[in-house]
């Protein structure tokens, strides 16, 4: 995964940080576990975003997935990283959600919707190209959408994304392709305006 | 950011960044984020341990007893369905006369010539 500051460890040091993290939420230590959502809100936020567009339903889908992790974190294999585990859960509370709203209303997503509406504190909305994106990643297909973002955003493998969304390895990088020559395209003729 | 790169195994940083800005959620609300989060946390872990008995003490009694009867409905219909089942009509009994005269079937079945058409017509009617 890209480093930042809110990102975790890398490697071994990571999985034994989160697995110590995971066995003390299961004691009953309610820290752990906000340790656990603070690490992660804003990957989570973003994957649920590019899943549903508009911010405030990828906020509940979210928090969502992070309830529903809490309630399986006894399933969660301590071995392996937590983050892959944690993403397919908030993934699958976004895709519940978006099936649900297409149940609700057949249209398609409103491009509108994905700049979150009349929010002045969004940095991203005043900016050209983050509506941009915004609006071309509207018009992906949502595991389109959700594959580029976890593979160029997040910096799963190719197999993590797979087991995260369920579907063929194969499936997973031929998502990120077409995913990314839309996007390239949109953004070369962004540079050249 | 060239086209080759589309086809590239590894994350694109330059476009990861745009996605990461366009997608980010704002600065300040991730601490409010985390607490929204984390008011739900005992309401999630109490929702998640309801033991089942009180999950079935919630079951109406209207909705016990309307299982109850179609229990007995279901019990009714398949004993009288093997009750039914048990004593099948035999050929014998169908064609047999009722009142027990003329043994006209018996009779047409034994018989060592072939039997008269007439005979054979007269027997059918018999029976009716």
């Amino acid at each position: 995964m890209p480093d930042s500051p809110s990102q975790p460890p890398q490697g071994a040091a990571r999985i034994a940080g989160e697995a110590d993290l995971v066995a003390r939420t299961l004691s009953g230590e309610r820290s752990a576990f906000g340790v656990l959502v603070e690490r992660y809100a804003p990957q989570a936020r973003r994957v649920a975003r590019a899943v549903l567009g508009d911010p405030d339903e990828a906020d509940d889908a979210a928090q969502d997935g992070f309830l529903s992790a809490l309630v399986k974190l006894g399933q969660y294999d301590a071995r392996r990283p937590f983050g892959p585990w944690l993403m397919r859960i908030v993934a699958n509370a976004a895709t519940d959600r978006r099936r649900r709203r297409q149940v609700r209303k057949v249209e398609p997503l409103d491009p509108g919707l994905v700049g979150g509406g009349p929010r002045p504190d969004t940095e991203a909305v005043r900016s050209e190209l983050g509506e941009r994106l915004r609006t071309a990643l509207a018009e992906l297909p949502a595991r389109r959408r959700t594959a580029v973002v976890l593979f160029d955003v997040e910096g799963y493998s190719h197999a993590e994304i797979a087991e995260m969304l369920g579907i063929p390895e194969g499936t997973v990088r031929s998502e990120v392709f077409h995913a990314r020559r839309r996007l390239r395209a949109l953004l070369a003729d962004w540079k050249g305006a | 950011m060239n086209d080759e790169k589309t086809f590239d195994h590894r994350p694109d940083p330059e476009l990861g960044a745009a996605l990461r800005r366009a997608l980010d959620p704002p600065r300040g609300d991730q601490a409010a984020f985390v607490q929204r989060v984390m008011a739900r946390y005992d309401g999630a872990l109490a929702a998640a341990t309801v033991p089942t008995w009180e999950v079935l003490a919630a079951w109406s009694r209207r909705g016990i007893a309307l299982a109850a009867a179609a229990a007995i409905l279901a019990g009714f219909l398949l004993g009288r369905a093997l009750q039914t089942a048990d004593a099948p009509e035999t050929f014998d009994t169908a064609m047999a006369p009722a009142s027990g005269q003329g043994g006209g079937l018996t009779a047409l079945v034994t018989a060592t010539d072939p039997p008269d058409a007439s005979v054979v017509f007269a027997s059918l009617v018999e029976q009716r």
